[in-house]
């Protein structure tokens, strides 16, 4: 990596600081998305923490999983931290997954955000749902589970779009470009 | 002067005066309608006046308009400004008007049952994101004296029980709900009791259900299923919803029947807390 100036420095510090700040207004918008009216929603906070924490290092994608998981616990009603647990660990998951063995791909992350959405909607099924016995107790996974699910995996490609963008402006760039190195060079 | 006085000229004219001022008592004795010369005048330049009208208005506007602008624009403000406000007064209205009707409504419980202690209204916040119960959260919490396994009540009837109280909010349970059980008796008999609570299949529809009921009840379609208030959780007497369907229990031995909540759980804006009644007991779980 190239050695960065003073000024390159702070202009970095800057735009780290708006990213952090764009990431945070997102995920409360998210929020409150998601505590109004009364029809089905997507968990948007899944796909909005696991698009953080592919970029980001694993402290990072920890800290936004569980701010996350906090607000999902919130607005679903949830035992808090219950949601928060789940999607920190999957948030350093995946940050690691995406440093060491996977490419920042949008088809690996709707894969990854698939993945995720489905096992904590699964877990709230189980806990929430299966566990007491509840007559018909399927249905719940079938008319709520599965749609929030779906719904989530959709909304996965506008949050990708949107993540991309801020990440597009404010992200460092941490490898040398072609023009860059024969520049350097 | 003189000779002017006394030239043809002069008479000519002082007969022409005279003429003109005859005409004008003659225009007086016609009660208001014109002379026919005029008459005729009016009609013939009537399209080239109009005319001429219009343009003169129109150039008068533009002028009046180009000297008197600064005028126009401020009173232009002035008038915005006004009109902002009337829309605030406006809104504050309605909004008042809607409270009022809302507590009017609340008025009448206190009125029918004078031993409540009620909550002031709340509003709902948000209902519980994918939940297949419609949990809801209020706008008041302990603060405002509200304590957990709270009856929550409009004035047409039961909504549910406050589970989770924070400072200023407070999670409702409704009786959609699988979670909450709720002795009910007939209002029409009173051998036909039975517990409410939801199942997962008449909670999509917006439904309760009645289970444990004795086989041989007398209940049919319409009627009304008040609270019997034997466990001191739920206030005696308050209406919960009407009977729809009257079935055989799966066991066989018992009957339940589809109740549809008195109020349309899925439509609330505001309800109240119901913090204390005659015969309450302190519960720490839910109502069995």
């Amino acid at each position: 990596m190239r050695i960065k100036t003073p000024k390159e420095k702070r202009t970095l510090i800057y735009k780290t600081i708006i990213r952090w700040i764009l990431y945070y207004i997102l995920i409360f918008f998210s929020f409150v998305l998601m505590t109004s009216g009364t029809m089905l929603k997507p968990v948007l906070m899944i796909p909005i923490a696991l698009c953080i924490a592919v970029n980001n290092n694993q402290i990072g994608s920890a800290l936004t999983g569980a701010a996350c998981g906090f607000l999902i616990d919130i607005s679903c009603g949830k035992l808090l931290g219950y949601n928060a647990v789940i999607l920190t660990f999957f948030c350093i998951l995946v940050s690691l997954l995406f440093e060491l063995y996977l490419r920042n791909r949008f088809i690996n992350i709707l894969i990854a955000s698939a993945a995720v959405s489905f096992i904590q909607g699964w877990l709230d099924y189980k806990f929430y749902y299966e566990i007491w016995n509840y007559d018909n107790v399927e249905r719940i996974f079938s008319t709520v589970t599965i749609p929030v699910w779906i719904l989530t995996v959709i909304s996965t490609v506008f949050v990708y779009l949107i993540i991309r963008l801020i990440n597009h402006f404010l992200l460092p760039k941490e490898h040398l470009t072609l023009e860059e190195a024969i520049k350097t060079n | 002067m003189r000779n002017f006085l006394k030239s043809t000229r002069f008479k000519v004219l002082l007969a022409f005066l005279a003429f003109l001022v005859g005409i004008m008592i003659y225009g007086v004795t016609k009660g208001g309608y014109s002379l026919s010369g005029a008459s005729f005048v009016n009609t013939i330049t009537k399209p080239f006046r109009s005319l001429s009208n219009s343009v003169t208005m129109k150039v008068e506007n533009y002028l009046d308009k180009v000297s008197n602008a600064t005028e126009y624009y401020n009173e232009n403000l002035r008038l915005k400004q006004q009109v902002n406000e009337l829309t605030q007064q406006l809104t504050d209205y309605e909004a008042l008007k809607e409270e009022v009707a809302e507590l009017r409504k609340f008025v009448t419980i206190k009125e029918e049952h004078e031993d409540y202690i009620l909550s002031e209204p709340c509003d709902i916040l948000s209902y519980v994101a994918n939940d297949p119960f419609k949990s809801f959260t209020i706008n008041k919490g302990s603060a405002e004296g509200i304590k957990p396994y709270c009856p929550v009540v409009t004035a047409e009837g039961l909504v549910g029980i406050t589970v989770e109280v924070s400072e200023h909010v407070s999670t409702v349970r409704t009786i959609l709900s699988p979670d909450l059980s709720v002795a009910a008796v007939s209002s029409s008999s009173v051998a036909d009791t039975g517990i409410i609570e939801g199942t997962i299949l008449d909670a999509e529809n917006g439904n309760t259900k009645l289970i444990h009921v004795d086989i041989d009840n007398r209940l049919k379609e319409g009627d009304l299923m008040i609270t019997s208030g034997t466990s001191g959780l739920f206030p005696k007497d308050y209406p919960i919803g009407f009977v729809k369907r009257v079935n055989l229990d799966s066991n066989g031995l018992s009957a339940c029947a589809e109740i549809e909540p008195c109020i349309d759980i899925t439509r609330l804006t505001s309800v109240i807390v119901i913090t204390d009644f005659s015969g309450k007991k302190e519960a720490d779980s839910d109502e069995n």
